[in-house]
């Protein structure tokens, strides 16, 4: 996951290295999946990895749903 | 095993949020008072578990996220060190785990210009740019170090 300057910036990207674009969003957004992943102490004995259905009600409750974010369906 | 595990893995984030960088094997062994050999099988099973990626050739740990033990474009200045976060998602995992400010230094993923993100105590406070996540979901631990 990088950091770009723009929308734009990010198809340039794409363009050069002939790669899709994939799923575009906010440092907001971003900040607040990187709270929600790694907030839980993992030094405490009882953590463990969040579950396939864990991790996807995480991902739901920041609105990332549709196909780019299913873990259960590899895509194209 | 399971009690080895999680016993590494306390020592292991202990070591990483104390300093900024994963320990080495060696290190963990002394910190533990475990055999080195027996460390080695106990970071493959966590590595299986996806909670640390090793370095193909040494064994050593390459990511205890979002800490990475190399250095990358991701440098995260914390008051008491600097670190390197794996990509833009972990380098906001840094102060997401330290519960502490930080400002994130990176360059556009496309042309190299210098960004910035600053995170202080109520959480973003400077904003720039977009992220990309540039592989679907489902297939981000297919090559973990390319997402």
């Amino acid at each position: 996951m990088l950091l770009f300057r723009s929308e734009e910036h990010v198809e340039r990207w794409g363009r050069q290295w002939s790669l899709p674009r994939g799923a575009v969003m906010t440092p907001e957004r971003t900040w607040r999946l990187a709270l929600a992943w790694f907030g839980p102490n993992r030094r405490l004995p009882e953590w463990r990895r969040p579950s396939l259905e864990e991790t996807e009600r995480l991902l739901a409750s920041l609105g990332l749903t549709g196909p780019f974010w299913n873990l259960r369906r590899p895509q194209g | 095993m399971a009690d080895l595990d999680a016993r590494a893995r306390h020592h292991i984030y202990d070591i990483t949020m104390a300093r900024g960088a994963p320990p080495t094997v060696a290190e963990l062994s002394t910190a533990m008072g475990v055999a080195t050999d027996q460390l080695r099988a106990s970071l493959g099973r966590l590595a299986a578990g996806r909670v640390v990626v090793l370095q193909p050739e040494s064994g050593e740990i390459l990511m205890a996220s979002p800490f990475s033990a190399v250095p990358t474009a991701f440098v995260v200045e914390t008051r008491r060190y600097a670190a390197f976060g794996n990509c833009i998602w972990d380098a906001l995992g840094i102060p997401a785990m330290l519960r502490e400010p930080a400002t994130i230094r990176t360059g556009c993923g496309c042309c190299g210009e210098k960004m910035e993100l600053v995170v202080d105590r109520n959480g973003l406070a400077t904003s720039t740019g977009v992220v990309h996540f540039a592989i679907p979901a489902a297939r981000w631990w297919d090559d973990v170090a390319f997402t």
